[in-house]
């Protein structure tokens, strides 16, 4: 029997074993099924197979009918790309964690970037990409802008890199009425241009919207025309750039930071 | 009278409050200074930067990076204001040459050729010439052929290298050819100074 027509009996007899088999990870699953062998990534049978995810779905719509909504109106909106997903996250990473090894390039999150001096942003680091943060940038601290709980395997890397956790949470610049406030931003530049935190390395979700706003104000106490910050937020952005964003990079009131910045001697940003 | 309303129009108040007479304005602050840094600018490593041609606007942007070193990636001459700019500021202006026999049958639009890729990259893996600026016209096919290809000296995979280069390629998109020329660029072919070379590099050749 095979791995899918033991999954797709499982789904028609049992869907509530499976509900659970679909909370656990590979490996109990693997043994659950009586697979030792290492080959088996559920996820990604399911995912390879368009009638077998329909089912599942069906399935979980079942047991989580309020959840499945919610979802959906989410994958409506233009920016799912902004909700941390910690699943995904973990899918992701253990698939890549059993490659990662054997690879000698390195690889850098998508959408990395130096942005002045030691300060860098990116999107959010999977395993792969953790040896290029230690060996390359040899990272200090890390400062996440997402309210999400950081995942256990980052925050291992970090502990065994000795890397510095930074996390300020923010619901990033969303139709209606949802803003970054002014003061979790301001808080937020602390950390990012305080030396004593070099290098460092910032990020959200995709590393477009929230992490685009707060390197819209590291420009602005660099003294950057907003055309060219502008410009440089949609080059990140892109193809999600957000009007809403740019007003709120343009409208931050950077007084307190600025006084702070120069109480401490930490303006100008060094290059 | 229609020449009268002509005449309104044209003329032009210098300062409508004073002939108003409403006295002096009161200027409380400066107008801040604003930097604008060149199209398509952004830092590759520590000293290193990338940008479009910069223009006079950009030149106090300039000055604030010391710049010791311009890369120029094309075979025209940039505009005489730059040239001025680097004369005057000692900075020592690079040009790579996009294809040195063309003589006037060379394109604007050509792609770099093997050679001037690695003349310029000989000049950026030694660190006596930074801080360093890489730039073309617009800073997109040329800088990113250029900057792609010292990327995969880095060892970063391809993937990444692409990411980047499409960041910067505007929303025409990347060029095929552009890629399959990082892609296929021999890196043993830039010599590395181990002594000269700038400390980011040797980390990952390592």
């Amino acid at each position: 029997m095979s791995y899918r027509d033991r999954l797709e009996g499982l789904a028609a007899d049992e869907p509530e074993s499976l509900l659970k088999l679909l909370k656990q990870e590979d490996e109990e699953i693997e043994s659950k099924l009586g697979l030792n062998n290492g080959m088996l990534n559920l996820h990604r049978v399911i995912n390879e197979d368009p009638g077998l995810r329909k089912r599942i779905e069906r399935i979980l719509d079942r047991f989580y009918p309020n959840d499945i909504n919610a979802k959906s109106q989410e994958n409506n909106e233009e920016d799912v790309d902004d909700i941390y997903d910690a699943d995904e996250h973990r899918v992701k990473s253990d698939a890549k964690l059993r490659i990662v090894d054997t690879e000698e390039e390195v690889i850098p999150p998508e959408n990395f970037s130096h942005i002045v001096g030691e300060i860098y942003r990116s999107s959010f680091p999977r395993p792969e990409n953790f040896p290029f943060l230690q060996n390359s940038i040899k990272l200090k601290s890390i400062m996440v802008l997402i309210p999400e709980d950081y995942p256990q395997e980052n925050l291992d890397f970090m502990s065994q890199a000795k890397i510095k956790l930074f996390q300020i949470g923010m619901s990033g610049n969303k139709e209606p009425f949802v803003n970054i406030p002014s003061d979790l931003l301001t808080s937020a530049l602390e950390v990012a241009i305080n030396p004593e935190n070099h290098p460092i390395l910032i990020h959200c979700n995709r590393g477009k919207h929230r992490t685009g706003c707060l390197v819209g104000c590291i420009r602005r106490l660099q003294n950057w025309s907003l055309t060219m910050i502008f410009d440089e937020y949609r080059r990140f952005a892109f193809p999600k750039a957000r009007a809403l964003d740019q007003q709120f990079i343009e409208m931050y009131d950077e007084e307190k930071i600025k006084k702070t910045a120069h109480e401490k001697k930490w303006l100008p940003i060094k290059w | 009278m229609e020449p009268d309303f002509d005449d309104e129009d044209d003329h032009i108040y210098i300062n409508e409050e004073t002939e108003l007479g409403r006295g002096n304005v009161l200027v409380s602050h400066a107008p801040k200074q604003r930097i604008v840094p060149p199209l398509n600018f952004c830092p590759v490593e520590r000293y290193l930067y990338r940008s479009g041609q910069p223009s006079p606007v950009n030149f106090q942007f300039l000055l604030d990076l010391q710049l010791k070193t311009i890369i120029w990636l094309a075979n025209e001459e940039p505009q005489d204001t730059l040239l001025e700019f680097c004369d005057s500021h000692a900075i020592q202006l690079q040009f790579a040459t996009i294809n040195p026999d063309g003589g006037e049958d060379d394109n604007p639009w050509d792609g770099l050729t093997e050679h001037s890729i690695i003349a310029a990259l000989q000049t950026i893996v030694n660190a006596e010439n930074y801080p360093l600026l890489v730039c073309c016209g617009m800073g997109r096919h040329r800088t990113g052929t250029v900057i792609g290809c010292l990327r995969r000296i880095m060892g970063w995979n391809l993937a990444s290298v692409s990411e980047e280069y499409r960041r910067f390629a505007g929303s025409r998109g990347g060029r095929i050819l552009v890629e399959l020329l990082i892609e296929a660029f021999d890196t043993q072919l830039v010599e590395i100074d181990r002594v000269k070379a700038p400390q980011w590099l040797l980390q990952d050749a390592q």
